[in-house]
């Protein structure tokens, strides 16, 4: 049984399909990175895939157990990072998390004990010793305090939507060293972006969705086939813009 | 580059046209008409020329307010235009020329012109003096309204000045509800105001030194001749329209430092996780949930703002009854005016979150809908009760009727319980999401919520009937204290059922109140049936009838 899985997922906005039968499969204890340009449809799918958002279709499951007709099983097993959504705003960092291990009836103590080790090792406690809101955060900050309330709960299966975005690179570094050791305790991680080296380091699965649809989908090396780098493979089925020779000169005038 | 802002402005409404925007263009062109009607058929010039002064602060006043309670967001925000190399302060002042293109300020051009009308009926002097005094009274007025809309928005990042704003609001509140009493004899008199004028009096004198008033004084004062007075009168009046525009477009100039409140303590509340932990509320969701809210609403200045705007329209509406000869007999029930307005202010709690809604779908557990909702009904009256309580036993004892006090106990259960189950229901079922809670600026950033006012003006009276009855029978026989269990268990049944029901539809719909917040009104109006149940009409209605306050695409 597959950690995680996508089945057909579809969804149509304005006419627009966003997602149109997004399928994967992730293999337990495996990473997946899941790349496209910028509007492929990667939030439409993984938001669909944590029960965010309603497919008009199709579903996803975690360890076997249906997100939609059974999300309260699904949503214990599974931690999630969006990107680009508030928090509730005027807590410190250690209240954020206090309040979301008691939302998710973790009891006091093991929350305390966690929520200081999260803080710490992901560097954020001395910002929370000063009381700093998260509305007074940075990016990079967000990131990492999003972080923490996707891993708090010791889900099995983690969504990642963009968590390099803005970190800086020793956290980025803490970052990697974190989802090596769920992996290779047996967890499984989706992380999507647009940075094709990251995703080469990183993962050992991809899949590479563009309009809506999954155009590749395996093991790296599978998916990379004779392409010297995942971005050749990227560009050769998504396709590129290459910039001809007399456009935008007056950048270099 | 005006021209361009001024494109994009134009490009940027149509494709946000609102039923408010169509209401407040009504009401500029019945001012409109109102003022010339008063120009034309005043009695004699002295009538005129007063008739002309009360309207130009009448229209002052509505410039300067309607915005505010108008809910709209600005439509170009000067943080859209931080990046651009240019002065801070000529974006400041190019955003402020964009302000007056637009139908609603040429329709007050057209009232202003009226002071032509007036200088002609004199001499044609004075109907020139009147063209600059016309420009300057114009520029004036539009230049007030962005000033007071943003300087609200400036408040926002202080405590003080979210008070300042809080007061503000409270007075307005106020007036709406209980204005009419000071309006009521202002009114009588206005359908005589044609042929008499506003007499001798302190109105007429106040009215007279307004600065509004300037610009008649101008030309009146060319009309007699006065030619030193006049160009006196001129020349103050140009110098306010440009004092009003400087500070209006410095005000109006991107901000470049950091956001949030200015702050030099740890918030109130917060510990470090690094010490030991104290907390009296119970370790279950439910108590998470009351900790965080409770939090919410003492830090968030948009939170702020709402609950304190009430208790400061239940102190105003306490002391204008008080003061009234006719009305006193309501002072003692100021406490209970405040949880009324309350119950308005808090009707919106989903779309003051925003998207942080996601940590609720996300971590969805059988009885996490009922924590949520539950733990803030309980969280608005931690916070509510206290204030009003005090303000009733301020009012009961300032005017020494005693005898309210088991009416008004009986009230303060009934309307905070009420007020409690009707603002979680309409919170989750009118949910109207504003600008995200990570880039809110002015004070109306949190979302539009007139559908929520005008159900809750008249559903939270129906929800209490039982109680008035039973205060005005037992009352009648001389039990008032019998009432008291029934105004309790009023309070409690509709805070249970209407919460119970705002539960349920919040468990059921998660992903879709999600949805409503992350994606706009397009995409929500397609996850709500259109013939469904009452609840999805209520739903429909609001999504359609409050607008969006969004200033983003996604």
């Amino acid at each position: 049984m597959p950690a995680l899985e996508l089945d057909g997922l579809t969804k149509t906005f304005n006419e627009t399909r966003a997602a149109d039968g997004v399928s994967l499969s992730v293999p337990r204890g495996s990473m997946l990175g899941l790349v496209g340009p910028n509007g492929a449809g990667k939030t439409t799918s993984l938001s669909m895939t944590v029960g965010l958002l309603r497919p008009d279709s199709g579903t996803a499951r975690v360890l076997g157990v249906d997100v939609w007709s059974d999300p309260v099983a699904a949503k214990r097993l599974l931690g999630v990072l969006p990107d680009g959504l508030s928090l509730p705003e005027r807590l410190t960092g250690g209240e954020l998390l206090t309040y979301w291990g008691g939302l998710r009836g973790l009891g006091r103590d093991l929350v305390r004990e966690r929520a200081r080790e999260l803080l710490r090792v992901l560097e954020l406690d001395e910002a929370d010793d000063k009381g700093v809101l998260v509305a007074e955060y940075s990016t990079g900050m967000r990131k990492k305090i999003g972080l923490a309330t996707a891993l708090l709960h010791a889900p099995r299966v983690l969504v990642l939507d963009e968590p390099y975005e803005a970190v800086d690179p020793v956290s980025a570094r803490v970052l990697t060293a974190i989802l090596r050791r769920f992996t290779d305790g047996g967890g499984t991680v989706i992380i999507s972006s647009h940075v094709m080296a990251l995703v080469e380091q990183l993962a050992d699965r991809v899949a590479i969705i563009a309009r809506g649809r999954v155009l590749a989908d395996g093991s790296l090396e599978e998916v990379r086939g004779s392409d010297v780098t995942l971005e050749d493979t990227f560009v050769r089925l998504v396709g590129a813009r290459e910039v001809g020779e007399g456009e935008l000169a007056w950048l270099s005038s | 580059m005006a021209v361009v802002l001024i494109r994009l402005k134009f490009a940027l409404m149509r494709h946000s046209f609102t039923g408010m925007r169509v209401l407040g263009l009504a009401l500029i062109l019945l001012g409109t008409g109102l003022t010339w009607y008063f120009a034309v058929s005043a009695a004699n010039d002295e009538v005129r020329s007063e008739l002309l002064c009360l309207a130009f602060a009448v229209w002052a006043a509505s410039w300067a307010l309607g915005p505010t309670i108008a809910n709209g967001t600005g439509v170009l925000r000067s943080q859209y235009f931080s990046l651009l190399p240019l002065d801070r302060r000529r974006v400041g002042a190019l955003l402020l020329a964009t302000m007056f293109v637009d139908i609603g300020p040429a329709l007050t051009l057209v009232a202003a012109a009226a002071l032509v009308w007036h200088g002609a009926a004199f001499s044609v002097a004075a109907a020139l003096v009147a063209v600059p005094a016309v420009l300057a009274l114009w520029i004036s007025v539009i230049a007030l309204s962005r000033l007071v809309f943003r300087a609200l928005g400036a408040a926002m990042l202080s405590r003080l000045g979210v008070e300042i704003a809080s007061v503000q609001w409270g007075l307005i509140m106020a007036l709406l509800f209980f204005g009419w009493m000071a309006v009521q004899p202002a009114l009588a008199a206005t359908l005589a105001l044609r042929a008499n004028g506003l007499g001798e009096g302190t109105t007429g004198a106040v009215l007279a030194a307004l600065p509004t008033s300037w610009p008649v004084h101008a030309v009146t004062a060319t009309a007699a001749g006065a030619w030193g007075p006049a160009l006196g009168w001129l020349a103050a009046s140009i110098l306010l329209a440009s004092v009003l525009v400087v500070v209006t477009s410095a005000l109006l100039a991107p901000r470049v430092t950091a956001r949030g409140m200015r702050r030099r303590r740890r918030p109130l509340g917060a510990r470090p996780l690094s010490r030991p932990a104290r907390s009296l509320l119970p370790d279950t969701p439910l108590g998470a949930v009351i900790g965080k809210e409770l939090r919410q609403w003492w830090r968030d200045p948009w939170r702020g703002l709402e609950v304190r705007a009430s208790l400061w329209a239940g102190l105003f509406i306490g002391l204008l009854t008080w003061s009234s000869d006719l009305y006193s007999s309501f002072a003692p029930f100021a406490g209970v005016t405040c949880a009324f307005m309350m119950a308005l202010s808090t009707a919106n709690m989903y779309g003051h979150d925003g998207t942080a809604l996601w940590l609720t779908v996300v971590g969805q557990r059988p009885d996490t809908a009922r924590a949520d909702v539950r733990g803030r009904q309980i969280a608005i009256l931690a916070l509510g009760v206290p204030g009003a309580l005090a303000l009733s036993a301020l009012f009961v004892g300032l005017t020494g009727a005693h005898w309210a006090w088991p009416y008004v106990l009986t009230g303060l259960f009934a309307v905070f319980g009420a007020g409690a189950g009707l603002s979680l229901l309409l919170s989750v079922v009118a949910l109207s999401p504003g600008v995200d809670p990570r880039s809110r600026v002015d004070a109306n950033d949190s979302g539009d919520n007139q559908v929520q006012v005008w159900l809750s003006l008249a559903a939270l009276p129906l929800l209490c009937v039982p109680t008035v009855l039973a205060a005005v029978f037992l009352g009648m026989a001389g039990t008032p204290w019998a009432a008291l269990p029934v105004g309790v268990a009023n309070g409690l049944l509709v805070a249970l059922w209407l919460g119970w029901i705002a539960q349920r539809r919040l468990a059921g719909r998660l992903p879709e109140t999600f949805t409503r917040i992350r994606y706009g009104k397009e995409i929500a109006l397609q996850a709500v049936p259109e013939r469904g149940s009452l609840l999805d009409r209520l739903e429909r209605t609001a999504i359609t009838g409050n607008g969006e306050t969004r200033p983003t695409g996604s």
